[in-house]
Order: structure tokens, then sequence, then C-alpha cells
């Protein structure tokens, strides 16, 4: 029985292992080492796997490198539900120039030189979700695209309905964990041309299972027009909204409207299920962080709206009520610039990124720990006053294709 | 020791609940069967088919490796099986435990690898899995291959097409 268990075990490792060391002279030079077992010899596959599962993400990548026979099991573990990764943040110049950029991985504190799929102008619209990211171009915002960064798998989307170039436009991805369809939606404003207080809306939904679009909705809205940002959470578009038209002594001229993407109405108004902003809001950010809606914006002071006091983090409780999240200590508020200051904001999961346009420095805020901390210092440098910086998260996976 | 709800062979609590391991270099391990057959799922079907007089004989472990396992088994039977206590403090305990257990040099951790997994210690197993990953931590490829002693059967041409579209991540 004993030779029998011996036999079973992957001796053919062990025998082909050996003959590759005789025919290779870097061993012959380890003398020490020949005592060692090599972890190759010893590991069956399936606990290969194992281990890589508890590796980050570039970890598993640099396996890949190692041998074959671990580039076998990297394959094979792509292809199972990959243990969740930490955010990545891709920052990056804004310019007219090719995005050119750094992603920092907070799993290692490390920041690699990366090359971003897709991406031409720094002022694309970006929304990401488990692994894909989905962009849109500044110019022609028909155009559309997804990609995983990690894999650099990319792939360009039907043309978006809705026209080129409304006044104002909003992302948002969202991927189904299981099945890995994802679904995507435009949200597109535009002036009624020469009524200053109209605004049309129209939200376009694209299928990947489909690979179609499709235009639900549309609606006029009076004194209220579409912003930059939506983000979809459990199947609803949550869609920001500022008030373009009269400003009394309204504490918010944002709100946020909502949605429904599954039962999808057409005639219903936005402006019925629309809640204020819990203040007057400077770069406000929706972000779906494990499903719960987050909003992060700064405070802007009463009198002078563009001028802001300080950076908070909101819960949207029940669709109904924002509950603050926290608030930039002074300290790092202080440390993150001028107090005109715009800034960028992205996270999932457990984790928000904040990072002001004027600086290449990246804050971090840790949802669950509530602990706010600077990242390593980027390889982002300042090269003249004027230079501004941006970037966004996205989770990184290898499991994803668009 | 409590032998009860361990396992429901009924022979295993023979013995005054001792069972007998055999390691694949031939030495005896006398220990607790409730402890044993809690953790690990090899032993407890040895002792289901009625091993539970005979020596059960584990041929791919080591006497070291063993040694380890059944002291892992132990503590965990004995901390993680008490209903009602202070759990912070026994999680606090069996933690420190496992963090020694996994300082062990490179060749036992290996041998404590194939032992959990042959004796399908899922806990254990767990643990050595993820001190390899943590010994992995940060390393390049060279280093990796090195530490692990591995070696590189792609040819220069495969092993650049390999590398090129993850060069980013292999600095």
């Amino acid at each position: 029985m004993e030779s029998e268990e011996w036999e079973s075990y992957p001796s053919a490792f062990i025998e082909g292992k050996d003959l590759k060391k005789d025919l290779n002279s870097e061993y012959h030079t380890d003398q020490d080492k020949g005592a060692l077992v090599s972890l190759d010899t010893i590991l069956p596959d399936d606990l290969l796997e194992k281990i890589l599962s508890f590796l980050s993400i570039v970890g598993i990548i640099r396996s890949g490198s190692v041998c074959k026979r671990w580039n076998d099991a990297v394959q094979r573990y792509k292809h199972t539900k990959m243990v969740p990764q930490k955010p990545w943040y891709f920052m990056f110049t804004c310019g007219e120039e090719a995005v050119a950029g750094y992603s920092y991985d907070p799993s290692l504190k490390k920041w690699y030189n990366f090359n971003f799929p897709c991406i031409e102008k720094s002022n694309w619209s970006i929304s990401f979700s488990y692994g894909l990211v989905c962009l849109m171009d500044s110019e022609n915002k028909s155009r559309v695209f997804v990609c995983n960064p990690i894999t650099k798998h990319r792939r360009k989307l039907p043309y978006a309905p809705g026209g080129n170039s409304p006044d104002y436009s909003a992302l948002a991805i969202s991927v189904d964990k299981e099945c890995h369809n994802y679904t995507i939606v435009v949200a597109k404003c535009g002036q009624v041309p020469e009524e200053h207080h109209l605004w049309n809306i129209s939200i376009h939904i694209y299928f990947s299972e489909s690979d179609e679009w499709f235009d639900p909705f549309n609606e006029t809205l009076v004194g209220w027009r579409g912003c930059d940002d939506c983000v979809i959470c459990d199947g609803v578009l949550y869609y920001l909204l500022y008030s373009s038209g009269y400003v009394g002594h309204i504490a918010s001229r944002h709100c946020l409207a909502m949605y429904d993407l599954s039962t999808r109405p057409g005639h219903f108004s936005l402006m019925n299920t629309a809640i204020p902003a819990p203040c007057t809001l400077t770069c406000g950010r929706l972000m779906n962080l494990r499903d719960r809606v987050i909003l992060v914006g700064g405070i802007g002071k009463q009198d002078r709206p563009g001028v802001i006091k300080g950076i908070g983090i909101w819960e949207l409780r029940d669709k109904k009520e924002w509950c603050e999240v926290a608030r930039m200590p002074q300290k790092f508020f202080q440390g993150f610039g001028e107090l005109d200051e715009v800034f960028a904001s992205s996270g999932c999961d457990d984790l928000i990124y904040i990072q002001s346009y004027g600086s290449p420095a990246l804050l971090t805020f840790d949802v669950s720990q509530k602990l706010w901390k600077w990242t390593v210092r980027s390889p982002v440098s300042k090269r003249f006053p004027l230079q501004l910086f941006t970037g966004f998260c996205f989770e990184p996976r290898l499991e994803i294709a668009s | 020791m409590a032998t009860t709800g361990a396992s429901d062979g009924a022979s295993a609590a023979k013995k005054e609940g001792l069972v007998t391991l055999m390691s694949g270099d031939g030495e005896i391990f006398e220990v607790e069967a409730a402890a044993v057959a809690a953790l690990s799922v090899t032993i407890r079907h040895a002792i289901e088919e009625g091993f539970g007089d005979r020596p059960i004989p584990l041929p791919i472990v080591g006497a070291r490796a063993l040694a380890l396992a059944v002291e892992y088994c132990r503590k965990h039977h004995s901390l993680g099986g008490g209903a009602g206590e202070d759990s912070a403090a026994y999680d606090d305990e069996l933690r420190a435990f496992d963090h020694n257990l996994a300082k062990v040099d490179r060749d036992t951790l290996f041998d404590l690898i194939e032992a959990a997994n042959y004796l399908e210690i899922e806990g254990l197993l767990n643990l050595m899995c993820r001190t390899v990953a943590e010994m992995m931590k940060g390393k390049s490829v060279e280093e990796l291959r090195r530490t692990f002693d591995v070696s590189n059967d792609y040819t220069p041409e495969e092993e650049e097409e390999v590398r090129r579209e993850v060069s980013w991540a292999l600095d």
C-alpha cells in the first residue's frame, strides 16, 4: 500500500524535474540548494491554485511567468471565481496629449507604469464595475468602449443613440458578477433650443447579452439638468441633477434622481424620485460601495458655493435620506490643496480615493475602518505649475473579458 | 478528553479515546481520537472504517510533519471546540498558535502542506498555503524561481511572449 501511494503521487514531476536539473547548468552552480525540495515537485495542481487564491493580482501575474506549469495553474485559476481584490487607482495628467499614467495597487502599495487601453483623452467619461472599465469619448458621445485594463481585453460597442454632442452626459456600467453580462447606461442631456430652463434628458441602456441599445426613457425637465455623473446600484440608476433655474436660498442646487433599470418605466418624471443633495455640493461623485450608494463631494460655503470648507462622504439610506459617513479631517483637507480646488474621487468595495486636480497626491479613505491615509508617493510628478491631474479607480480582475 | 460527538464510528472511543497513527517513516503516534477526527477528514474516515483498533498508516506523511499536524488538531480542537467560552480570547490564542506554526522552515512548510492535504485538515492547509503566498509577496519572477527552486522551462522566445503583455507587473 505504501509504495502504491508513493507511486500515485506525482513522481513524473520529480523525475522530469531531475532530468531538467541535469540539463540546466544553473543548478550545478547552486550546490547548496541540491538538498532542497522544489515547491514545484511536491505541490499538486489544485494546491498551486489554492496558493494563487491568496495572492494579489500582481503576484498571480508574476507566477504565470515563472514556468509553464505555474502558468497553466494561473490560466485555470483565472476561470474560477477569483478572490476579490482591492480597487486600484489610475492617475494621469489632464491635457491634450495621449493619456499616460500610473496605476496604484493598494495591496502591495506600489505604482505601476501602466498603458490604459482605449482611453484617448483625459476628459473621457469613465465608469467601472467588477473588473471592467467603460469609457465614452468626450468629443463623440456615441463612441463607447469596454475593456479589462489588466488583461487589456477591449471592445468597441455599437454606437450609442441620443446624439454625439449633448450638453451633458453621464456614464455607468454594472457587471453581473455571476454570468459576467453587463449593462451600460448613457444619460444624455441637452438644452431645448431657445428655452433656457428646459432640458431634454434621455436614458440609453446597453445590454451586453443582446449587444443592443435601448431608449426606454426621455423627459423634458424644467429648471433642472443632468450632471456628468451617475452610478448603478442594485439595478437602479442614480443620476445627479443640477438646478439651472432661479437660485434662492436653497440649501442645495443638486439633487439625486433614480431610475429603475429592471422595470424601465417610460412614463414618469425623474423629479418625482429626486431627493436633494446633503449640502451645497462641488465635484459631487456617486459610487457603488458594496451595493451602497455613496456620494463624495466638496461642501460649499453658503454664500460662495465655489469655495469649499470641507469634503464629505455620505451614504444614501432607503433611497430617501443622506447619512454622513465621514468628513475629511482638517489636517488632510489642508494638505489637500486650495479651498477652491476641484478634485476627483472614485471608489469601490471599502475604499475611496480622493485626489486634488492640482497635485498628484492621493488620499484614501477606508470606509469600514474609517481610516484616512495618503498613499505612497506617486511617480506622476508636477512639472509645471498649472499641470492638472485626475484619475479613477477600477477593480483588477483577470477572469472577466469585455 | 471527551470523545463524544467526534465521530459516528463507535470504535473511535476504544483505548480510552486514543487512536494510533503511523507515519510514513514508521513512527507511531497515540493521539486523542476526538481531536484528530474532528479536524482531519482522512483520519475520521479511517476511524469510521474500523481502523480504531489498529495503527492507521499515513504513508506520505513524515513523522515531523505528523507531529505538527497532530499538535494543530489538538490545539484547534481544545480551543475552537469549547462552546460558550470567551471566544475572543480563544481566537487570540489560536491566532498566536497559527502564527508560530507558520514560522517553520521552508522544507517543513512544504511537508506540512503535503500532510494537511493528505490528512484533509482544511484549516492547516489554508494556513500553510497562505504562508507560501506570504513568502511570494512582492517577489520578482527570478526571486520566485530561486525561493521555490523552480526551473524556468520556457524557451527564451516563449518567455518573452509570456512577459510582453504583463511587463508592467514584472518590475
